[in-house]
Parts: structure tokens; sequence; C-alpha cells
């Protein structure tokens, strides 16, 4: 089978698609964000700290991949580092908070919390620079995605994820104010990415999924907090996008709160078994960006296999009518088989053609 | 000796404890029981743990979640702590030693600490190293408490790599054939379990407890 000829830019596709409007072929986004480091030969320490080697690296990766929409994913602890929790940078691996060390040591600490200023502050204000750097160099052939962790994600990054899930219980209160403070600085994030370029941006409420919280305990928690950055999504004139790599995400419920146009995500919402059974069920409704097992795509399946499993996907989403995208269910392994990205690109090619 | 009807009482105060999550109400409970000179052991048994073990149930069918899990182990342990000092060392059964954690790079330890819980409400003696170890921390430790089984767990593919090397660490050390290893977490896979020569994969914190009492009854068979 050939690949046959691309007639539209990953901008037009990817715009597309999120329309429920078939353009050449799938769009594909493996969502390679730290693996990209890897195509410059760029530590990862130094990948997530300074925007201009982020930046660098990930147009690289594009180029040499060619998938259609970039991710501005750098590591989940930013938003925390910027509030002031101490972060581990290995030199070849995701930056991680120091739980032996944590902002939040006691449930009176949720009230120390103060608002800070992303434009300004180190880590917030360099993802800022990576998405207008990228905006600049590509803004106009390829979808540029930023990308704010929830109120809530952030908050278990200074807090552990344990003691935070044991205070959803014994402190409500206490978590409810930090979650509203951190909240604040999200919207300043969350509009001056779009003020950088981003065409879309990508939230990230963690903790809506049946394996972690039962939905109204994350409607209680975050819900009101996700509606307030999609609609400053919105009205900054960016597309909203959730990503939500939990089991059994509560799709009535962010889509109720967030109105997304699309849903990344790494599992059949909460509710449906199959993908099929999903599919059935959701496809119509909202896009899905989805759903390549990152772990196997990266270091289990050879490339073959991973054309047969590309090839199920966009099979079991043709009933989508042009609404779907090829993705990884959660960031592409940063430590994977980059010819496995480019694979899922070619997959496309060869069996996601509209015509 | 007390009198079916009052131990009855007791035992379910216990349990109804641990399943409405109050660690006080656990405690009071514990100290009813000695007080009434219910057998502390049966105590634990038929108390304490029969509440965990439904907490467990409700997890499974999605009643009770991660939170839920989490604070009713603790009033558990509350519980625990009281009887505890008055049961005859020798009174639990160990089906097994465990050494578990989290690897290398990687602070996520909510799955891990539910299948710490899982086995220990299960009789297992559990060494728990805690989040971010070492490939040569596993070992070292499973040699030293003479171990069955480590388990290692991660959330992140990017720390994936290093269940690989504690397994190769075993190897290099010529200690494969002596402990089970069994690994978990969202991005593993048995496909994953089988490339790097672990025994056994669990799904989630309930399979793992189980799959760990197989392994533990099972001669040594690298999967694979």
């Amino acid at each position: 089978m050939a690949e046959g000829r691309d007639e539209l830019s990953s901008l037009e596709r990817v715009a597309l698609a999120l329309q429920y409007k078939k353009g050449d072929r799938v769009p594909t986004a493996p969502l390679v964000c730290g693996a990209s480091r890897r195509v410059l030969g760029v530590t990862y320490d130094r990948w997530a700290q300074d925007s201009e080697a982020a930046a660098a690296s990930l147009i690289a990766a594009q180029e040499l991949i060619g998938f259609d929409g970039f991710l501005c994913l750098v590591d989940l602890s930013v938003e925390a580092a910027d509030f002031g929790q101490e972060v581990i940078y290995p030199a070849n691996s995701t930056p991680y908070p120091n739980f032996d060390n944590p902002l939040i040591k006691t449930a009176e600490d949720y009230y120390k919390i103060k608002k800070v200023d992303p434009r300004k502050s180190p880590r917030m204000s360099r993802v800022i620079d990576l998405v207008r750097r990228l905006s600049e160099a590509k803004g106009k052939s390829v979808a540029i995605m930023g990308f704010v962790y929830g109120p809530l994600g952030v908050l278990s990054q200074m807090r552990a994820h344990e003691a935070l899930f044991k205070d959803l219980i014994r402190r409500p209160d206490a978590v409810r104010h930090a979650v509203s403070v951190i909240n604040e600085s999200l919207v300043e994030y969350t509009k001056a990415q779009v003020e950088a370029g981003a065409h879309g941006i990508v939230l990230d409420p963690l903790f809506s999924s049946a394996s972690i919280l039962h939905r109204n305990t994350w409607t209680k928690f975050e819900g009101a907090e996700a509606k307030v950055l999609a609609d400053t999504a919105r009205d900054a004139g960016a597309m909203v996008i959730i990503h939500n790599c939990g089991n059994g995400v509560y799709f009535e419920d962010v889509i109720e709160k967030t109105r997304p146009v699309a849903i990344s995500h790494a599992y059949p919402a909460f509710g449906s078994q199959t993908w099929t059974d999903h599919a059935s069920k959701w496809a119509k409704k909202v896009v899905t960006i989805g759903y390549s097992d990152p772990a196997k795509t990266g270091h289990v399946l050879t490339q073959d296999e991973i054309l047969e499993d590309c090839r199920q996907q966009i099979e079991t989403f043709k009933v989508a009518e042009g609404g779907f995208i090829l993705s990884t269910g959660c960031e592409f392994s940063p430590g994977g088989n980059l010819l496995s990205a480019a694979t899922m690109v070619k997959a496309s090619k060869l069996y996601g053609r509209y015509n | 000796m007390p009198n079916a009807q009052l131990q009855q009482v007791v035992l379910t105060e216990l349990a109804e404890a641990v399943l409405a999550l109050d660690e006080e109400r656990a405690v009071a409970a514990a100290q009813k029981a000695l007080h009434e000179g219910i057998d502390p052991y049966v105590a634990v048994q038929e108390g304490l743990l029969s509440g965990m073990s439904r907490a467990g149930k409700l997890f499974e069918e999605q009643e009770y979640f991660v939170p839920e899990l989490l604070v009713a182990s603790d009033a558990l342990y509350a519980g625990l702590n009281v009887l505890r000092p008055h049961i005859k060392a020798d009174a639990f059964g160990v089906p097994g030693k465990v050494v578990i954690g989290v690897v290398e790079g990687d602070t996520h330890d909510v799955g891990k600490n539910l299948v710490r819980i899982i086995l220990q409400t299960k009789g297992f003696e559990v060494h728990d190293l805690g989040r971010d170890v070492a490939p040569a921390k596993f070992v070292d430790k499973a040699v030293e408490v003479g171990a069955d089984v480590i388990a290692l767990s991660t959330l992140m593919t990017t720390t994936m790599v290093n269940m690989d090397e504690t397994v190769n660490l075993l190897v290099k050390r010529d200690l494969r054939e002596r402990f089970k290893v069994i690994v978990g977490g969202s991005p593993l896979s048995k496909a994953y379990a089988d490339k790097i020569g672990a025994n056994a994969y669990a799904r989630d914190a309930i399979s793992a407890a189980e799959v760990v009492k197989k392994l533990v009854q099972q001669p040594i068979a690298i999967a694979g």
C-alpha cells in the first residue's frame, strides 16, 4: 500500500479534524515532548529549563518525525516549582518534586500559598517563551498547543499525592482554598500562552478519572476551576482540549464543565468497556485524540505491530467522520524509540487517507 | 472469656470503624476489645481486617476510591497499633516476605502504598523502601530480609527502564533465581514484564496481592 501525497499543512489538517471535517488524512500527534531532547542531544535538565533548547529540540523532532502538533508539556512540576516547591532535575529523566521536602508540609500550609505571576516566575515564563518560539518558527504550519496542569494536580506536586488525597477527606476547606489561589495564577498562565501564540490550550484535570476520585469529588474540588480555565482560554481566542491519561475519565462531567473541542485520553471513558463501545458513545460528541499505549509503542511493539495497532485505531474511529487525531494516550515515552513516533505518522499516511 | 454476642458487637464495631474511615473510633473499639478480654488476634482478623477487606471490595466496585482506601488504612493501622502489642509473636502466619518500592526517578507512590496495605492485610511481611529507590537498594534489602518477592512500581514511562536495571542487577549478582519480581504501574503491561524478564505483572493493587500470593507458592519461572 502506498503512503499517498499530503495536500494540507499540519495546522490545516488538525484544524479540520477539530471541526469534524475530513482533510487529506487523519492528523497524527504522538505527543513527543521530552523525547525531543534526544534529537539534538540535549540533557533533560537543560531541556526542561532552557526554552531555547526545548524549542530547538521540538522543532527538530517535528521535522524528523512529521507530527502535526506541538504539545508544550515540559513536565508536571513546572507550575509547582514556581509556587516554591523544590524540584529535582535529573540529567536523563523527567524532573520531579522532592517529596522529602514538600512545600505543603501540614494542612495549615495550604493557607500559605500565594498567587504568582507566571509571566515572571522562572519555569512558567519559560514555557510561555517556548510557546512563543514555536509559534514564531512554525505557527503558520503546525498546530501549537499550550499546556496547563489543573490546580488539583499542581497541588499534588506540592503536598505529595497520598497526603493530598487524605486531605480531601480530612481538610477539604484547606484544599479548596489552595486550589482557588493556584487557579488565579493558572488563569494568567493560560492567557499568557494564548498571547504567545498557542492555537489551543490543553488542560489536564488528571484527577477527573475513576482510577483516582469519585466524579463528585472531582467536581467539588476542581470542577469550577476547570470551567474558569477553559472559559479563559476560549475568551483569549484559543481552542480548549482536555488531556487525561487516567483510566475511566468522567467525560460527562469534564465536558459539562469545560466544553472542549477534543479530549486526549489513554483509556475508554468512564462507563465504556472497550474502544468500540467508547467510539459509539462519544466519537461524534467530542473529537478523540488517542489512543496508542505510549509504553508499548515506545518500548515493546515492533514497527509492523505499531502500524497494525494504528490501523485498528483509525478503523475504530471511522465513525467519527473526520473527528479523530491519532496520538499516544499520554506523552510519548521520553526514552522510547523515536522511530515508533515516525511509524505512527506513516500509519496515518497508509491507512488514514480520506478519499 | 467474653460472651459471644458482646464479642460480635465489638468485632463489628472494629470493622465499621475502618469502613467509616474513623481512626478514633478504631482506637476506641480496639481498646474495648482488650477491655472485654477478646483475643486481640481475633479482633484484628475478624474486626479490623474484615473491615479493610470490605473497603477493598468497595474499591473494586468503585464505591470507594483512592482517598477512601488510604484513610481506611489509617483507621486500620490505628486500631492495629493498640492490638498488636498484645498478640503473641507467632500468632500471625506469614505467607511470604515482600520488598516493595517505587523505582528510581519516580515519586508516585499511591499505587505502591495500596499494594503494601493489601499485602499486609493478607498477612505478608512487607518491607517498604518508599519512592525513588535505586536498583541496588531493592536487591540489598531483599538479600537482607530473605524476601520471596521484589515488587517494583512506577507511573512514568521515563522510569520504567529502572525496573529493567533491577532485574539485570539480580542477574549480575547471580541472584535472579532467588527472588521473584513483580512489576506494576500505569504504563506497564504483561508484554513489558515479559520483555525485561520479570516473573509477573499486576494491572492494579487488588490483583497485585493475588499475583504475589501465587508467586510465593510457585517455583521460579521467569515470564517470557
